[in-house]
């Protein structure tokens, strides 16, 4: 329907604009430039090997900023929000979108950054598919993210408490998880095609995310 | 969408939050023109207000409600950092509306581009009226006199006076809507020696049941109390009094 692609348009805009107002978005930014200057301050390996360490990184990153974006709007402003829109799952596409677009942003940052300080040269292949790699890595941190914050858990408590549990069980799981088979390819410095299966389980992660949403609210 | 009427319907509809008490049950109110909604704190006004906007969905019933629907709650964040220029802006493109003129009908004074955490009560609330009129088809508003002075207070009943609305207002402001008591009267039934509480408690019309040792206090609504005590009396319970 067209009048829900427009409304979904103008809800993208002003939960964007809502996120730029708060402040909270600054933290997880700091954190996410810091450590990449600490990564990238010397010698960082191999290309696709460099790029582990940023995409790894991006994972935790990316469901911080999710929670900020899901939880820009205090519960209450949420709920005008949902009636002037018409429905719970508008607003909850909308808030993904933001956050897929922000984790999108910071994603591109990850992938240029090597490209800049690396001693070692880039192909345009190598750098590509370290951006699908962060990418990838980015939609799986927004899944978590979403999956936990309001309005499927109310408090912003359990929320941090859960999707730290899960981001810090992510990574001893090894290969075992999507983020996994992304890291231990650029750890091999070579690209496969689980890469891909990583993407489409972070897509489906997010739009489970908002459905998960829609039926809680 | 799926209303085939102006005004938003009701039917049947109860509500309980996870497994606590019934806050709402078999309520069945239809909103055509201004409707004044009553009731003493925790009667389930505000509720009731949430499913008829659609933030809450009910536990059980149904709820017809046309497309555009305008929404204040109770008390609207005072910690929002978006000017209310820019908020009532992306509101209408939202909504797809033409800016309104209520901000100014109501007076609001103060600055449209600071932070809206930076408003007086009143104001802000008057920011919360604004983005819900832009709404073309119902208004339910959750207490909206709260925090305006008079002038704004007659206005905001002259604003509403030809519109469909549901509001609750317990200080009377808005004495030409027809009036809904949400409590609406209740029938105290106290009993002894009780057998069968869940099958009482499951009853339509039973409002809440209260059990103490062997006896118990059941609130029911005034329509269904001659089927509760008819059902109470054949399960083997002892009725000591109904008030």
């Amino acid at each position: 329907m067209f009048g829900a692609e427009r409304a979904v348009i103008s809800l993208v805009r002003y939960l964007a604009a809502d996120v730029l107002r708060g402040q909270r978005y600054l933290a997880p930014v700091i954190v996410f430039l810091g450590v990449m200057g600490m990564l990238f301050s010397s010698d960082a390996g191999r290309p696709l090997e460099a790029y582990s360490g940023s995409s790894a990184l991006l994972y935790p990153i990316a469901a911080w900023m999710a929670v900020v974006v899901a939880t820009s709007e205090d519960a209450v402003r949420r709920e005008i929000t949902v009636v002037s829109a018409g429905g719970w799952s508008r607003v909850l596409t909308a808030a993904a979108v933001v956050a897929v677009a922000i984790a999108v942003a910071m994603a591109l940052v990850g992938a240029v950054w090597p490209v800049v300080t690396n001693p070692h040269p880039y192909t345009a292949r190598e750098f590509f598919v370290g951006l699908g790699a962060h990418t990838v890595c980015a939609l799986l941190g927004v899944g978590v993210g979403l999956m936990f914050a309001r309005p499927v858990f109310d408090s912003i408590g359990r929320t941090v408490l859960a999707v730290f549990s899960v981001v810090v069980l992510t990574y001893p799981l090894g290969r075992a998880t999507p983020l996994g088979w992304v890291l231990d390819a650029l750890g091999h410095n070579r690209f496969s095609l689980s890469v891909l299966w990583a993407g489409v389980v972070g897509v489906a992660l997010v739009a489970g995310a908002v459905v998960v949403g829609v039926r809680r609210a | 969408m799926d209303g085939y009427l102006d005004g938003v319907l009701l039917d049947q509809v109860s509500k309980r939050y996870g497994r606590g008490p019934w806050v709402l049950r078999d309520l069945t109110l239809e909103v055509s023109g201004p409707v004044v909604l009553t009731g003493a704190n925790g009667t389930g006004k505000s509720t009731l207000l949430k499913i008829a906007a659609g933030v809450l969905k009910p536990t059980s019933g149904r709820v017809v409600r046309p497309a555009s629907v305008g929404y204040v709650p109770e008390r609207f964040p005072s910690d929002v950092k978006m000017s209310a220029s820019s908020y009532l802006a992306h509101m209408g493109r939202v909504r797809r509306a033409a800016a309104n003129d209520v901000l100014e009908r109501l007076g609001f004074v103060g600055s449209l581009t600071a932070p809206m955490s930076e408003l007086s009560k009143g104001n802000a609330q008057k920011v919360a009226l604004a983005q819900a009129f832009l709404a073309s088809d119902v208004l339910v508003l959750d207490e909206p006199w709260t925090g305006l002075d008079p002038a704004a207070s007659a206005e905001l009943v002259s604003l509403l006076e030809d519109r469909t609305a549901l509001v609750s207002d317990h200080e009377g402001h808005f004495v030409s809507a027809t009036r809904v008591d949400l409590a609406g009267g209740h029938v105290t039934i106290e009993l002894s020696r009780v057998v069968g509480l869940d099958a009482l408690e499951a009853l339509e019309g039973v409002r809440s049941v209260l059990a103490r040792g062997s006896s118990a206090r059941v609130v029911v609504a005034p329509d269904r109390s001659d089927q509760v005590l008819a059902e109470a009396l054949r399960l083997g319970c002892s009725v000591r009094s109904v008030r």
